[in-house]
């Protein structure tokens, strides 16, 4: 018996539990990767259930279905386009009328649907009660409560949907008010022979709200409908008083809003909750930030020590099979060049990056999932600004103290392409574990500690006043923060460990190719003899302009592969680890700063590439060398003339 | 609130001081450029009629904390000065 197909897209508003949902039907059966030409996160998955094989996809979590951001383009044109056998629409129980807001516009699309009314636990908890029958029957949905995390009323949900998917069903049409479906009405009319992929009432709808990107498509087809949409939006406009899409907008939470009180009774409860308690300390003016310092300086905490741990492990234990690998692959050219080219590469990736990449995802995912980094959002925000940026971008920041990679991922939360491009390129400026390494083994160790901090300092100040500059100087405008502040909740520990895998996934994908890759062509030019040519063509520029000793040429080569390397192939080729001896206090400071600012390490490149295109990284890329160079220059200046005075 | 209100256009809620609520008047808002970013306001719900509190107003002009429609919203207060409200005599 061959297995009957069905696709199932899940749709709903952001923090209503839908990736919880998703990771429950789909458990490892699922694939991360972007909407063809977006760099939109798609998750799809299959699950076999009842003799069907069914893939499910993972809509982005979304309030509305107008243009606003990709997101929300991206999940109108998939269900309208790509045409699922069912939606499952997610919506949270305790937040009803906002998330039918999103259901109507579902309903709009005529899209064959089904209703998980999830949290419902936590909407009795704050005394919330809905009729799930009245609801059902009002929308002509079936609405199955859930409890996602816990995994209630799945089976059934699923149920549902397949029976929906199979006889398809279209939901019930949405009434407007009498002026609205007039005004509809007319817009249909004249839509009549016009092809889009939308229904045509939907069409309606989305003109009577402005949306720019519909609105469009009609006037390219039919340039004669511009005077019937002015008409009919300004008499509208004149009979109310405010704007069209103001009222369309209006028009359907007014609906909503009957809805929920047809089928919803509160009786709150009459004492805070221990999540609400949490939210007042962490969002307080004074113990919020205090609170905020601690809870972000014990992650870092727990990366390092942590990663420290896990790669002094995997570095024993790869440099342990050196031997065994090295007699297999000979003492010759090709022995070394696999050797020191691909393998080493390998090892390289696996110790530096991966025991501070999983620490650092778990970490940041916990944080998330319960809901705490909204609140460092809020609180950001206005620091954030100075740089065009809003609260959010203060997430991918912190990242990037971890490693740039996930950093520049994570920018994917900005709204705008502008501002991830602003925020990807003040990430790739903040110090990683890399770095870190030779901020504390040079600076730290032969330098003291408060020199080490004085860096980061001096960091954080350039990072500033960089993001500062890139705002001033990218055309656009600045979007300011809109973001739910959801309820704290215990984080889902499946959730959150599923979401640090397939991070993982996509770290090694994107980073060890070119990890490798870069290795082995560095190796190849030493093992031709090259290094040497290189070192002299540098020399201008690292000898003369930034007064370092002649070898760093080749190290800050190295360092273009993973930072810390130019540490380690600084010490190599200075035959000692002990910096003292070789290096001026002075130039320990400027080679930090250099490698500091210098160059995105290739991973990050690849990163950028793979969400800015080849054109932005390159700019990125060339404009941080040459920054790192005048100020490295200009500082060593700077720091001989402060020498002589003392 | 004793601060100059006219009857029809109500006052930003950035005047709003914490644990007062208004009754949005409206979302400055057209056709134009900021058309997406008034739309998402409104789209979180915020339209005229709409009942909104506000619970905290973050320190050096950061983001307001509102709750409309059941949830809490933090807002930039660059947006939160295009919203207009009435402000509610008992919060």
């Amino acid at each position: 018996m061959g297995e009957k197909k069905l696709v199932i897209a899940l749709a709903g508003n952001a923090n209503v539990g839908k990736s919880v949902l998703f990771n429950y039907l789909t458990g490892l059966h699922q694939h991360i990767g972007n909407w063809p030409g977006k760099t939109v996160e798609k998750a799809e998955g299959t699950l076999h259930f009842k003799g069907y094989t069914i893939d499910i996809v993972d809509l982005p979590g979304i309030y509305s279905l107008t243009t606003y951001s990709i997101e929300e383009s991206i999940s109108r044109r998939y269900i309208a386009v790509e045409k699922p056998d069912v939606v499952i629409n997610v919506v949270d129980a305790s937040i009803l009328e906002r998330n039918l807001f999103f259901t109507l516009q579902l309903m709009e699309l005529e899209t064959p649907m089904v209703i998980a009314l999830n949290q419902i636990d936590v909407a009795k908890k704050k005394g919330i009660e809905i009729n799930i029958d009245k609801l059902s029957e009002i929308l002509g949905i079936p609405v199955t409560p859930t409890i996602a995390v816990k995994g209630v009323g799945i089976f059934r949900l699923l149920e549902k949907a397949i029976e929906i998917a199979e006889k398809k069903v279209k939901p019930k049409k949405v009434e407007y008010g009498e002026d609205f479906e007039n005004a509809i009405k007319r817009f249909v009319e004249s839509l009549s022979n016009i092809d889009l992929p939308y229904p045509p009432r939907y069409v309606a709808i989305k003109l009577l709200e402005g949306d720019r990107e519909i609105e469009q498509e009609v006037v390219q087809k039919n340039p004669n409908i511009i005077p019937l949409i002015n008409s009919i939006r300004g008499e509208l406009e004149g009979k109310y008083g405010h704007s069209c899409p103001t009222l369309m907008t209006s028009e359907r939470y007014r609906v909503a809003g009957c809805i929920v009180k047809d089928v919803q009774k509160i009786i709150p409860p009459s004492k805070p909750t221990l999540a609400e308690k949490v939210h007042e300390i962490t969002t307080h003016k004074v113990f919020g930030y205090l609170l905020m310092s601690a809870v972000l300086s014990s992650m870092f905490l727990f990366v390092f020590v942590l990663g420290n741990f896990l790669a002094e492990l995997l570095n024993s234990i790869l440099y342990g099979l050196k031997p065994f690998l090295t007699s297999i692959l000979g003492a010759g050219f090709l022995g070394e060049l696999l050797w020191g080219g691909i393998i080493e590469g390998l090892i390289a990736g696996a110790t530096v990056a991966l025991p501070y990449v999983i620490p650092l995802y778990l970490a940041i995912y916990i944080l998330e999932d319960s809901g705490y980094m909204s609140r460092v959002a809020f609180l950001m925000d206005n620091a954030m600004h100075k740089m065009g940026l809003h609260g959010k971008a203060f997430i991918p920041l912190i990242l990037g103290y971890g490693c740039n990679v996930p950093a520049c991922l994570a920018c994917r939360i900005m709204e705008t392409q502008r501002e991830r491009l602003i925020a990807a390129f003040v990430a790739t400026l903040i110090p990683c574990a890399a770095r870190t390494v030779i901020i504390l083994g040079l600076v730290g160790r032969f330098l003291g500690v408060q020199w080490a901090f004085a860096l980061y300092v001096f960091n954080l100040i350039l990072v500033f006043l960089l993001g500062r500059f890139a705002f001033k100087v990218l055309p656009g405008e600045p979007t300011g923060l809109i973001m739910e502040i959801p309820d704290y909740r215990l984080p889902h520990l499946k959730t959150v460990l599923k979401q640090t895998w397939f991070r993982l996934i996509e770290f090694l994908q994107i980073a060890f190719p070119l990890i490798i890759a870069a290795t082995f062509t560095v190796k190849l030019v030493e093992e031709l003899g090259f290094l040497e040519v290189v070192n002299k063509l540098l020399s201008p520029v690292t000898v003369m302009w930034l007064g370092l000793p002649k070898g760093i040429g080749i190290s800050l080569i190295f360092g273009v592969l993973r930072k810390e390397l130019a540490l380690i192939m600084l010490a190599s080729l200075l035959g000692t680890g002990d910096f003292s001896q070789l290096l001026t206090p002075v130039q320990m400071v400027i080679f930090t700063i250099v490698t500091m600012f210098y160059i995105p390490c290739v991973a990050t490149i690849a990163t950028l590439v793979k969400e800015f295109g080849w054109r932005k990284a390159f700019i990125i890329t060339i404009s941080e060398i040459l920054f790192a160079i005048a100020i490295g220059g200009v500082l060593l200046r700077i720091l001989r003339i402060v020498a002589t005075l003392f | 609130m004793s601060l100059k209100e006219s009857e029809n256009t109500g006052v930003p809620l950035t005047a709003l001081k914490e644990g007062e609520s208004g009754i949005v008047v409206s979302v400055k808002s057209g056709y134009g450029k900021a058309w997406g970013l008034k739309k998402r306001l409104m789209d979180m719900g915020i339209t005229p009629g709409t009942k909104i509190k506000v619970v905290k107003s973050a320190p050096f002009r950061g983001p307001l904390e509102v709750i409309v429609r059941g949830y809490r919203l933090a807002i930039g207060r660059g947006m939160a000065e295009k919203i207009f409200v009435k402000v509610e005599c008992d919060g």
